[in-house]
């Protein structure tokens, strides 16, 4: 490649860079500054001193613990669960041979293709009839398992040898035990990266609690900050607090595993 | 005789099997099947429980209603720019990505950057940057002595599908650099000793072998393009004048607005047949242009 070339790459990806990641960085500047410098007709890129009182104010102007307890417990729950159920279902499609399996897989498989909004309607009537409309269980059970992260488990299970799993077996030890002892630990690198991604995701997920609460302190951090923001509608340096807040476990994550992540977004192009 | 034991053992294990998949089953025919069932069987029904049978009264209603039909007429150019937005850029990244570079895994990381944020925030802060007004955008504009934009108001679709690349481009490249890096050198080489220049080599080695990545970025966009709900119900609220009424977002406010479940379930199915059918002749032509080495 040529010197020129070669400059023009970088040229190019500095250019692209700085259009992912200036408005981020603007959204942390936003959040320090005062009322009056998020407003200013002189524009403020970096605030004069940083007012970490923001962040406090957040929290006396809207229930923000609240909000981040229930992303917290909603997100967390889901992460758990699909760890404790997508690997186990994977395992039995990939290991197990009984009647109508191909028939189950496929039904769970096609789910694939039902997008969430299409469950949104019949979900609200379904949990408005049960009562569990602004409960954390309303909140968890519709994201339980994913079946793509059971097709995802189902093929790191297979390449397992049968041999390992006869010889526990003629060994005396138990089905859960072959499970828990010979299977899950061969998989623990994709469990990583199911737990950050389901993680992440759900952290993230707007509609379904949008739909499914109706206090306020039983919203999550997006849900509750899209509608503070609604309601302050100029306030827009407490509105970036907030931003920042919700972003920053996700950022953490991604520079603590950036290599999970990628991993993961190239297994959902897996053919 | 050995059969007999066999055939034992694996009534033993199927046991096992039914056993482990007990929640699954449930699961998915609570949280996926029951939910379809309800919702076509709403979707015949009219009024303000709907719980009076009206046939295919919404289905109609829903063919021959203007503002649906506009909904998902921009929704559509919306699935349609956001695509194939994606896969230019994201092509476009990946290629500049996929060579020696110091600080790629560095580029690679911003670039993947706001795939990684919630709607919430990525309507936020875009509404914030470009509002008329107090945007820091205009602010800036003004500062410099360039007239201001009011790009929300002039061009307010080609501004969401602005913000959905803006978040979504990153994942794309992902998707198409690792491709890239698994393209053995040696076809590339062959090309070369045939006399095949770069262009030629991008067309007719590159491409070909980016065509699963192609068609599976195309599917995944367009699925989530029709899907768009945030963008519109955070950044535009569905106007100016419903210039964003996304499909999702009209479907939203019929039902949780208007409060109607009868009408909003038919739009919903019928979104689904759109999804369905849009995935399978994605499939069926996207086929045609896969190579296999």
């Amino acid at each position: 490649m040529g010197r020129i070339a070669r400059v023009l790459v970088y040229v190019t990806l500095l250019a692209a860079s700085a259009v992912t990641v200036l408005p981020l960085l603007y959204m942390v500047s936003l959040s320090l500054q005062t009322e009056a410098e998020s407003l200013s007709a002189s524009p403020v890129l970096v605030p004069r001193t940083p007012v970490w009182g923001n962040f406090v104010e957040l929290f006396e102007r809207a229930p923000f613990a609240d909000f981040i307890v229930n992303s917290a417990v909603v997100a967390g729950a889901i992460t758990l669960s699909h760890l404790v159920f997508d690997p186990l279902v994977g395992y039995v499609f990939a290991k197990f041979r009984f009647p109508f399996r191909d028939t189950l897989f496929v039904a769970v498989i096609a789910t694939m293709a039902i997008p969430f909004f299409v469950k949104m309607i019949p979900l609200y009537v379904m949990m408005s009839n049960i009562g569990w409309l602004n409960t954390y269980q309303g909140l968890i059970t519709p994201f339980l398992m994913d079946a793509f992260g059971i097709f995802l488990m189902r093929q790191f299970i297979q390449p397992i040898p049968d041999e390992l799993i006869h010889a526990a077996r003629v060994d005396g030890a138990s089905e859960f035990g072959i499970y828990w002892r010979i299977v899950l630990p061969q998989v623990r690198p994709a469990l990583a990266v199911l737990a950050v991604f389901t993680f992440v995701f759900q952290w993230n997920e707007f509609l379904w609690p949008l739909v499914a609460t109706t206090t306020e302190d039983m919203r999550t951090i997006p849900v509750g900050l899209t509608l503070f923001s609604q309601e302050y509608f100029t306030i827009w340096n407490l509105t970036a607090a907030g931003a920042v807040l919700l972003f920053l476990p996700t950022a953490l994550i991604f520079l603590a595993s950036q290599k999970f992540f990628v991993r993961g977004i190239t297994l959902t192009g897996m053919k | 005789m050995p059969k007999r034991r066999h055939s034992g053992l694996d009534a033993r294990y199927s046991r096992t099997a039914y056993l482990m998949l007990l929640p699954a089953i449930v699961f998915f025919v609570v949280f996926t099947y029951l939910p379809i069932g309800n919702l076509l069987t709403t979707s015949v029904h009219s009024g303000p429980q709907a719980n009076e049978f009206a046939g295919l009264g919404n289905y109609s209603r829903a063919v021959s209603d203007p503002a649906v039909r506009h909904a998902f007429v921009i929704t559509v150019i919306f699935a349609v720019a956001t695509t194939v937005g994606a896969l230019v850029l994201g092509l476009g990244l990946a290629l500049l990505l996929d060579r020696p570079l110091r600080g790629r895994v560095a580029f690679r990381a911003l670039l993947l950057v706001p795939y990684l944020t919630s709607v919430a925030i990525v309507g936020l802060l875009w509404r914030n940057i470009l509002d008329p007004e107090l945007g820091i955008l205009n602010r800036l504009l003004d500062a410099v002595g360039l007239p201001e934009q009011q790009w929300l108001v002039t061009s307010p679709l080609a501004t969401i599908i602005g913000v959905m690349l803006w978040q979504h481009a990153g994942y794309a490249m992902v998707l198409f650099l690792a491709d890239l890096q698994g393209i053995p050198d040696v076809y590339h080489e062959a090309a070369t000793i045939d006399g095949a220049g770069p262009v030629r080599r991008f067309r007719h080695v590159t491409l070909p072998l980016l065509a699963p990545t192609t068609l599976f970025v195309s599917i995944i966009s367009v699925i989530t393009g029709l899907q768009a709900f945030g963008q519109a119900y955070i950044i535009t609220d569905g106007g100016p004048a419903g210039a964003t009424d996304l499909y999702v977002f009209h479907v939203f406010n019929v039902a949780f607005e208007a409060r109607d479940f009868g009408y909003s379930s038919a739009l919903s199915f019928l979104l689904v047949v759109v999804i369905l059918a849009a995935t399978a002749v994605q499939l069926r032509y996207g086929r045609r242009g896969e190579v296999q080495y």
